[in-house]
């Protein structure tokens, strides 16, 4: 069996579901209207709402699949995953304790671009290019302060009452871990046979190249929103 | 199996053009989707008229009327409710039959709006408004064919008359109570008595 995996990938990006919304995913309004009615701490349905954030969004997953897309060791994507769950907790947890407010189209476009970033370091872009390729842990980890500043903004777009606001968090940023897991295994056990293939080495180029694009799409849009519905 | 360690693509085996051109090349391709096929479908933009071409304009209207096949209707009803009397108040609406409503009472009544699906055990009921007040008003599309309505409770000491109108797209209305003793039928819109 020849499984065209570049393809695969393009068709999965297609399909995602919502995969062109405004925002990259927005909570649908029957979840945000139950947010909005949310009085007292809800574990489950907080723990649900960020498993699904994550399963369905697909700029988090994107980012992922670039990240694990060269690391052959378990112990190399348990280092790699955790630098990035660190980061977007951190943010998480301070950008909703703090109420900060980040516009949304900013750090979705940053978002966008870490995908891009990532496929080039592994086209091996920055070497060859620039003669200079930046340190791969320390930009998982500051890409992941900026994911989790995307997750706070898109929590924060609902008033989420402060009773229970910290346990909500918390079963927020718990589900966005299951989600991560949940996805992250499916990534991982189709690049894994992937690598088995002798196409692995002839098509991972290709693979990076439509990660790009879809980087790029996703920053054309977040771009297209700030400009044009602020 | 072994695998050969490597974090990227081998170096050696792609040129600096090569990866030039993909760089620029991956830009051209996301600015071709974005311009050709997401502006289109997701704002209802189309520059290089490709949305007109494939119908994804379609995608990016917004569907701001539903018609309805049944018939429209409008009706006021007064209910009259002893002390520590209730009273039901149903109508029949197909799924997706929208309904707008407002009633407001004399004085403070427990109330909810709830409704059973076509074929749920007796008794069954999902609520979707509960509270106790005066008044209440909205607009209802019916998440399901079956029975929707108002359950009134008069808690206090004295005789309340709750005014009810609905306009929308029901029928049968259906009326079940717990009459305190010596207490008259209810008339419907039309002066016939319900039940």
């Amino acid at each position: 069996m020849r499984v065209y995996f570049p393809a695969l990938l393009l068709l999965w990006m297609l399909f995602v579901p919502s995969v062109a919304d405004l925002s990259a995913h927005p909570m649908d309004t029957q979840n945000a209207a139950f947010v909005q009615g949310v009085d007292g701490a809800a574990p489950a349905p907080f723990m649900y709402l960020g498993a699904k954030h994550m399963v369905t969004g697909y700029d988090h997953l994107l980012f992922l699949v670039g990240v694990i897309f060269f690391l052959y060791r378990l112990r190399d994507v348990v280092l790699y995953v955790s630098l990035f769950t660190l980061g977007h907790s951190v943010t998480l947890l301070a950008g909703v304790l703090l109420g900060l407010d980040v516009n949304a189209y900013i750090i979705d476009t940053i978002i966008g671009l870490s995908v891009c970033y990532k496929a080039f370091e592994n086209m091996g872009g920055f070497e060859r290019l620039l003669n200079w390729r930046p340190n791969t842990r320390h930009a998982v980890l500051v890409f992941g302060l900026f994911h989790g500043l995307g997750l706070a903004t898109k929590l924060q777009e609902f008033t989420v009452t402060e009773n229970g606001l910290v346990a909500n968090i918390l079963s927020f940023n718990l589900g966005v871990e299951f989600g991560q897991i949940l996805a992250l295994t499916a990534v991982l056990i189709a690049i894994t046979y992937w690598r088995t293939r002798p196409t692995f080495e002839r098509h991972s180029f290709v693979a990076n190249g439509a990660l790009m694009v879809g980087g790029f799409i996703l920053t054309a849009q977040q771009v297209y929103g700030y400009v044009f519905y602020p | 199996m072994e695998f050969a360690i490597q974090d990227k693509v081998d170096p050696q085996s792609v040129s600096k053009r090569k990866i030039g051109v993909a760089a620029v090349a991956a830009l051209l391709v996301a600015v071709l989707v974005f311009t050709g096929a997401v502006l289109p479908a997701e704002y209802g933009v189309d520059p290089l008229g490709t949305g007109e071409l494939l119908g994804l304009l379609a995608l990016a209207q917004v569907i701001a009327i539903t018609t309805e096949e049944s018939e429209y209707r409008t009706d006021e009803y007064e209910l009259r409710l002893a002390p520590s009397e209730w009273v039901e108040y149903t109508y029949r609406l197909q799924e997706g039959g929208t309904m707008l409503y407002t009633w407001g009472a004399t004085g403070p009544v427990e109330y909810n709006f709830h409704s059973a699906p076509d074929g749920a055990p007796p008794g069954y009921a999902e609520s979707f408004d509960s509270a106790e007040s005066a008044s209440a008003n909205g607009s209802y599309v019916a998440p399901f064919t079956g029975v929707h309505g108002w359950y009134w409770e008069n808690a206090g000491n004295e005789e309340i008359v709750i005014t009810l109108s609905t306009a929308g797209f029901y029928r049968d209305a259906h009326v079940a109570r717990d009459r305190a003793d010596g207490y008259r039928d209810l008339l419907d819109a039309r002066g016939d008595p319900l039940d």
